[in-house]
């Protein structure tokens, strides 16, 4: 019996060490990657000053798009990719229908156009990240299903008529 | 002991030692296909004809078709789905070059400077008429080796080119030997081997080691640039003061515009091609591999005679590793290597 409770405890602390291993990179990447000076837009309105904040939490990572006393705050988790937009009257992160971007003008979109930002960092990531999937590729949209999971992913030509 | 107790910890035992093995083995997993596909880029290059790597980037690991059915890249036993998750992803890592502080906007960006979804407009590119003829970019059947300044430039370019590298290479043999015996020799080694590299060039790279393709290097890539500092986004043809009596001497009236290196550098974005052909020279540089290391110096590496090298230039000063240009060619990478780096697009 003490045998048995030796090498539970064993396994125990074994486990323990595990899971802590392959927890270490997501507290590894935490805090502000970048504050960018940059243009954004919304609902398709005029390009507005705004300024970027990129913040790791946890296992997501938040843009804060910051315009005057505005400040629209989308989180995105990898694995599976989930994008959401957290909406302050509710204190409640809502999942996106939508993002888009083309890398010729450095553009992100949320939700069609709902807000646009030009944020080469983030581009320059996902394209060095994924770089069979972006190489030659020039406008990336992702629709997200009612889970917030993507649903559908097209590139250029084979984006059009989504998401109209 | 209970055996099966016994048994059942032996199992969780093989369990545990699957999980720690498994980092390793996902991220070796992971690194494959980038050095494939490195590996297959040399290929291309060397071979001089297919510039895209098997069907690259592009074509062979689309989404669906990618995989072994498309560019043969992968090896047997790959579904052909490994790049068939989203498009986008957290945009969290690193990239190469770092993060910027400030995103250049303006010119170029569809939507009077703001973001927008809608393909650039093609004004923002020279028209086709203006770009650069074929003998300042060749044939994808020529590239490697190709001669750029096939044109009447080059004609006249051969003359004192050979000249120099008789000076450069093999002087010491020119005072030993007959006269009219080395200037057939050396004609035709020079020609062949040591025409264009300087021979203060001796910084051999290793490709292996170098990310040809960093996240800048794309579509939008003079927006993209992660550098925020020097001269980026407002440097112009300088006025270097060599400049004037040494163009005199090459019989060059100017250097290769902005617009030409610019288109240059997007076409090779678009064709998934590592480097661009300097205008009106054997030069090709790596633009990937352009950074600044000052706000007016740059480093990149450039390949010539089928050798890497890896170079810096003062793009203030105008000199290339230390050194004023001694020939065209090198004015010309100089003068390309700095439009990468800080020049407006």
């Amino acid at each position: 019996m003490l045998n048995r409770n030796t090498l539970c405890s064993r396994l125990g602390l074994l486990v323990a060490a595990t899971t802590a291993f392959t927890a270490a990179p997501a507290l590894a990447q935490s805090g502000t990657l970048y504050k960018l000076d940059t243009k954004c837009s919304v609902k398709g309105g005029a390009p507005q000053a705004c300024v970027i904040e990129a913040v790791n939490e946890g296992n997501a990572t938040l843009y804060r798009h910051i315009m005057g006393k505005t400040v629209e705050t989308v989180r995105v988790t990898d694995a599976p990719v989930r994008m959401s937009l957290w909406v302050d009257s509710t204190k409640t992160w809502k999942n996106l229908d939508s993002a888009a971007a083309r890398f010729s003008t450095n553009t992100i979109c949320f939700n069609g156009r709902d807000l646009c930002a030009i944020n080469p960092n983030y581009l320059n990531s996902v394209r060095e990240d994924r770089p069979d999937a972006t190489a030659g590729r020039d406008l990336v949209k992702v629709q997200f299903g009612a889970d917030g999971r993507i649903d559908l992913t097209c590139y250029d030509d084979g984006c059009k008529g989504v998401g109209q | 002991m209970n055996p099966s107790l016994n048994g059942s910890l032996r199992g969780f035992g093989l369990v545990l030692a699957g999980v720690m093995a498994l980092p390793m083995g996902a991220a070796l997993a992971f690194e494959a296909p980038r050095l494939e596909s490195s590996n297959a880029q040399l290929i291309a290059r060397g071979g001089g004809g297919g510039v895209r790597a098997g069907g690259g980037g592009g074509g062979g690991a689309r989404i669906g078709g990618g995989g072994g059915g498309g560019g043969g890249r992968k090896a047997a036993g790959h579904s052909g789905f490994s790049n068939a998750g989203g498009g986008l992803n957290r945009g969290s890592t690193k990239p190469t070059g770092g993060w910027s502080s400030k995103a250049q906007v303006g010119g170029g960006i569809g939507g009077g400077g703001g973001p927008s979804l809608n393909r650039p407009a093609a004004a923002t590119r020279p028209a086709a008429a203006t770009r650069p003829a074929t003998a300042t970019r060749p044939a994808s059947g020529s590239r490697p080796g190709g001669s750029i300044g096939s044109g009447d430039r080059m004609a006249s370019r051969d003359k004192p080119a050979t000249r120099d590298l008789n000076r450069d290479g093999s002087r010491d043999y020119n005072r030993d030997g007959n006269r009219s015996l080395n200037r057939d020799v050396n004609r035709d080694v020079n020609r062949n081997i040591s025409r264009d590299v300087n021979r203060n060039w001796n910084r051999n790279v290793n490709l292996n080691n170098v990310n040809l393709y960093p996240g800048w290097a794309r579509p939008g890539w003079g927006v993209a640039r992660p550098w925020s500092y020097g001269w980026y986004g407002g440097w112009a043809t300088p006025t270097w003061g060599w400049w004037g009596a040494r163009a005199a001497a090459w019989g060059v009236a100017t250097l290769a515009t902005a617009a030409i290196i610019n288109d240059a550098v997007d076409d090779a974005v678009n064709d998934h091609t590592s480097y661009i052909v300097v205008p009106n020279t054997n030069y090709q540089l790596l633009y990937g591999t352009v950074q600044p290391s000052s706000s007016d110096s740059v480093s990149f590496v450039v390949q010539a005679n089928g050798n890497n090298y890896q170079l810096t230039a003062n793009c203030n000063q105008g000199t290339i590793n230390g050194q004023e240009p001694s020939n065209a060619s090198e004015a010309e990478l100089l003068n390309a290597a700095c439009q990468v780096a800080y020049g407006s697009v």
